[in-house]
Order: structure tokens, then sequence, then C-alpha cells
């Protein structure tokens, strides 16, 4: 961990929906996070637990009341005079189901509404597209001509996260982005985006509630429970605690239960393991001894 | 500040749960006072007839334990349109309205623009019908659920059922219609934190440039009609699978049955309103 300036900071964060109605929900309670450029965080909890509410904070979907703070880039985003699109082009959020958003005829112009929008030169533009789609692992010859709802589910999504990349954010929120991608989809998707995240510096924050993909994609985790953050350490430290995570209706990966379950039964194994192949290496070590 | 969050200003067609007077009363009691209110407020032009009319629907809502600041609230997202419609009326309407008891008088005249004392009563008269039908419809809508809704309307309708009037189908697809503004608002909402997100500046304040505008609300229409017919057809599946054939010979779990109250509520309301209409012309002023 670095001990730069965080380029988020959370502090002491509330939200209630539909205020002053009669059917006003209070969503967060008291949040406090703090990202740092260049790293992978993951945020795990329950439905409802105001993971959603907490990330739209980040690019002024939501803008934060009385007494909590969020500053984005030096920015604080209570200010109203704060300029969100620059905020947003530097943060970009991917929703659940993203392809809800596409409406350009051509998948090519679907991508480059967002740089479009900043009044970027054509070669520039098509420069974006480009590498946002490769990015994602759509060709760009062979996609951008092609109608937008003629794609498959998997391939849309992609073309809609190319939409959110082509603004070359800095940060990448994936809100549940991956739920209901058939399982191989999920697994390139997720690798290219720890490609992107190893080898271009892109900051990630990652909202899923499966933590198989949690484990091989974030280095560390925030835990919420009830509009609060409960739990935040290293993914090995999170997932080492499973007793704690049955608390607030949360598991660990299957792999990091069996080695729980191994050091149950009396075998010396190291329960910190995250994945399978590390998996196999513990269970070659008690096997060879 | 951009705010996404319509449902706030939605106070129309929210159901909120509660045990008072109007929500005990059966629906049919409840679109019947509604109707006969309706009527009275729609032929009485006068300025004392619509500040009676204006207190019983506020009366109505103390009955409800609905809260008057929320329904009030419902007020905000149409307020730009009422503005504009009370100017027209103001400038234009002076020749066309001339009210009774009264002759008409010029207050103003410039060119097109014609200004009497009728249209400035018109002006005023309108805004208090509009709070009235407000409060009627909010009432309505905030103290009975769409089935319990769907149901009295389908009752109410099936004596034409002789005259092969659909009963059954036209309350289903007002209980649809009524069912889906919620769901597409929430909807319209995530796409349009989705666009924002990635660059679309709704709600930027500024240049009112037509062709952007438009270029805006194409961004936000395409995705929001193929979610709409997607859950459309999805309906229709789910209704086919259960083998769903309309109204007839179907029977329900929950029965209406009217009370005394009912009866009262209805009785009073009647009267009420047939006296509105019958004295609309002599309202002093």
């Amino acid at each position: 961990m670095n001990n730069r300036e965080p380029i988020i900071q959370v502090n002491d964060l509330h939200h209630t929906y539909l205020r002053e109605t009669p059917l006003e929900v209070t969503a967060l309670r008291g949040v406090n996070m703090e990202i740092h450029a260049g790293e992978a965080v993951g945020i795990i909890g329950r439905t409802g637990a105001g993971k959603s509410t907490v990330v739209q904070h980040f690019n002024g979907l939501i803008r934060p009341r009385q007494p909590g703070r969020v500053i984005v880039y030096g920015h604080d985003m209570s200010d109203p005079n704060v300029d969100v699109r620059a905020i947003r082009q530097k943060v970009g959020l991917v929703f659940q189901y993203p392809e809800q958003q596409l409406f350009e005829r051509l998948v090519g112009d679907d991508i480059a509404f967002g740089p479009r929008k900043l009044g970027l030169p054509f070669e520039e533009i098509r420069e974006r597209v480009r590498e946002a789609m490769e990015m994602v692992g759509l060709g760009f010859e062979e996609f951008k001509d092609r109608f937008t709802f003629s794609l498959s589910g998997g391939e849309m999504r992609k073309a809609a996260i190319a939409g959110v990349l082509a603004l070359r954010p800095q940060v990448l929120i994936l809100d549940e982005s991956t739920s209901g991608v058939d399982p191989r989809g999920r697994k390139d998707l997720l690798s290219r985006i720890d490609y992107l995240h190893r080898h271009h510096g892109l900051t990630v924050i990652f909202v899923s509630p499966n933590m198989e993909d949690m484990a091989g994609l974030v280095e560390r985790i925030y835990v919420m429970d009830g509009g609060r953050t409960v739990m935040s350490g290293s993914t090995r430290e999170i997932f080492s605690q499973p007793e704690k995570l049955a608390e607030y209706g949360l598991g660990v990966p299957q792999v990091t239960e069996v080695m729980h379950e191994l050091k149950a039964r009396g075998e010396e194994v190291d329960t910190t393991v995250l994945t399978v192949a590390e998996a196999e290496e513990e269970i070659w070590k008690i096997l060879n001894s | 500040m951009e705010d996404f969050e319509f449902l706030r200003n939605i106070t129309i067609g929210q159901y909120l749960p509660g045990n008072s007077l109007a929500h005990r009363l059966d629906p049919r009691t409840k679109i019947t006072v509604m109707l006969l209110m309706t009527l009275a407020i729609t032929f009485n032009i006068s300025y004392l007839s619509n500040i009676i009319l204006l207190l019983v629907c506020l009366l109505f809502v103390l009955l409800s334990s609905i809260s008057l600041k929320y329904i009030l609230s419902g007020v905000k997202p149409a307020l730009g349109f009422i503005i504009v419609l009370a100017i027209l009326q103001l400038l234009f309407y002076g020749d066309a309205f001339v009210p009774y008891n009264t002759a008409s008088r010029t207050i103003f005249r410039w060119g097109w623009i014609h200004i009497t004392n009728g249209s400035v009563q018109l002006v005023i008269v309108s805004s208090l019908r509009f709070l009235e039908l407000l409060f009627l419809t909010s009432l309505l809508t905030n103290t009975t659920t769409t089935s319990e809704l769907a149901h009295g309307i389908e009752d109410m309708l099936s004596p034409f059922s002789k005259i092969g009037l659909p009963g059954h189908e036209l309350s289903l697809v007002v209980t649809i219609a009524l069912r889906f503004v919620p769901i597409l608002a929430e909807q319209l909402e995530i796409i349009m934190k989705a666009q924002a997100s990635r660059g679309a500046d709704l709600g930027a304040k500024g240049k009112l440039q037509l062709i952007q505008t438009t270029r805006q609300v194409v961004v936000l229409v395409v995705p929001l009609f193929i979610d709409a017919l997607r859950r459309a057809e999805d309906l229709i599946l789910a209704m086919e699978a259960r083998c769903y054939v309309g109204g007839r010979g179907r029977t329900r779990l929950s029965r209406l049955h009217l009370t005394g109250k009912d009866y009262g509520a209805m009785a009073v309301v009647l009267v009420f309103a047939v006296f509105m209409l019958a004295y609309r012309a002599r309202f002093p002023f």
C-alpha cells in the first residue's frame, strides 16, 4: 500500500432514498473508504447493504449530504459547482446489465458516444473506439459496423463496457457488471480487466456477489452491512475470517472454504489460499509429507 | 445540481399503506366519489364554489393519513406547465370567457393581448381546479392498491358486459399501465445514470439547443422503449405460461363488500355534488 493521497476518500457517508417522502429508505449509515491510485479494490456485502449507492457517489451520480464527505481527485463532491463531467471522465462506472444503455444502430457509433461528447477530432475518436474495443476483446474491423442489437448478450455487454473505456477513465467501477454472463464470458472479461489493471495502471473498484471473481481480481476488500463499512483489509485477511463473514451473510471462495475444512480436520494447511492453483500446491504439500 | 431520483416527485399512483377511513373504503366507493367530485369541479367556474370544493378536497386529505406536504410535492413536476397555461389564458382568453353574474370588463388591452376580469378569473379558477383534481387523484391512488382499483373498475363495468364491453380486460389494461409507471421510472433513472456515466450531459445547464436536446432524448428513449417492449414480452410469456384466459369464470381471493360507511360516504358526496351542480350559476361571485 502506498502513502500517497487517496484519489477517492469517503468519510462518514449517509444516504436516504426518497428523502422527505413517506417511502424513504436509508441506504447508507456511515461509510468510510479510501481508494488509492492503481489499486484493485473489492466491495462485498449482501443485497441492500448499500454497495451500489456508495459507488454512485464516486462519479457524482449521487451527491453527498452533511455530515458525509466524498473527495474525488481533490474535489469535494458536495460542492454544486464541481465539474461532474470531468470527474465522470476520470471515474468510469459500469452498471449491472450495462447493455441496457446501448442505443445507436452500429456498435462503433455507440462506443463513440462518449468521445464525441468530449468534442474530440474524428481521428482521435476512431482511435479511442479502436483501443476500447480491443481492450474488451471485440475486433475493431469485425465489430464496428455490426448492428448493435444483433450482437449476442455477452458481446453487447463488452460493447457497453467499451463505451465507458473509450473515455479513457483512470478509475473503472464495475457494479455487478459481470453477472448474467456465461462463465467463460465472465472469465474472459475479468482477465481483460485484470490485464488493464496490471499493465495500464487502471484503478479498479469491483462490486460483485461472487467471491471467486473477487479473489482473482482484487487486492483489498471492504465489507459492507446495513449501510456501514464493517470490515476492511487485504483480500487474504478478509477471506481468512469465514466466521465473521458468515455473520454478514457472506461466504469465502470455495477453495478457501476447503482449506478451512482441511485445517479443521487436523491437516497442516495454509488457510489463506484464494485460487485453485494455490490450493493445489497446498494439497500436494500434505500428500507428499 | 442534477437529481436523478424521479420517484421523489411522482406522487400520483404511489400506494402508501395505511389504515385511515380513506384506506378502508371500498374502491368502488372511492371511484364513485372521485367521479362525482370531478363532475362538480368541471362544471363550477365561480370563485366561491371552487373555494368550497377545495376545502372539501382538503377535508378528504385530512380523512386519510396522507400528509398534505407529500401530495403538494406532486405539483412540482407540473409547475412549469401550469404557469405557461396560466399565462396563455391570461393574455389570450379575454374574449372567450364571460363569468356568471358580472359583466365583462377590460382590464388591459394591447394588440392581441386582451385581459378582462373573465381571464383573471379563468386563471385563478384553473389553478384551484388543478389543485382539487390533484388532491383527488393523489388520494385515490395513494390509498388504493392497484389490484383493488382494478377489481373496483371491473365490478363497476360488469353491468355493461351485456352489451359486449370487456370489463375485465379493460381493468387489466389499467392495472398493467399503472403497475408499469414506477418500473419504467426506475428504469429511466438507471439509463440516465448510465448515459451520464459515459459522458452524456444530462441536466447540464446552459445551451438550449434544440438538436442537442433532441439527441439527449434519443439516448434515453431508445433504451427505455427496448426495455419496455422486452418487459411486455416477458409479461405475455408469463401469462401464457400460466394459461391466463381472461375474466370469464374466474373467481377472486378477496371479494369486495360495501359497508354502511361506503353507502354513507357515497350518499353525502352525491348530495353535495348534486347541490354544487344545481346551484353552480347562483354563487354570488
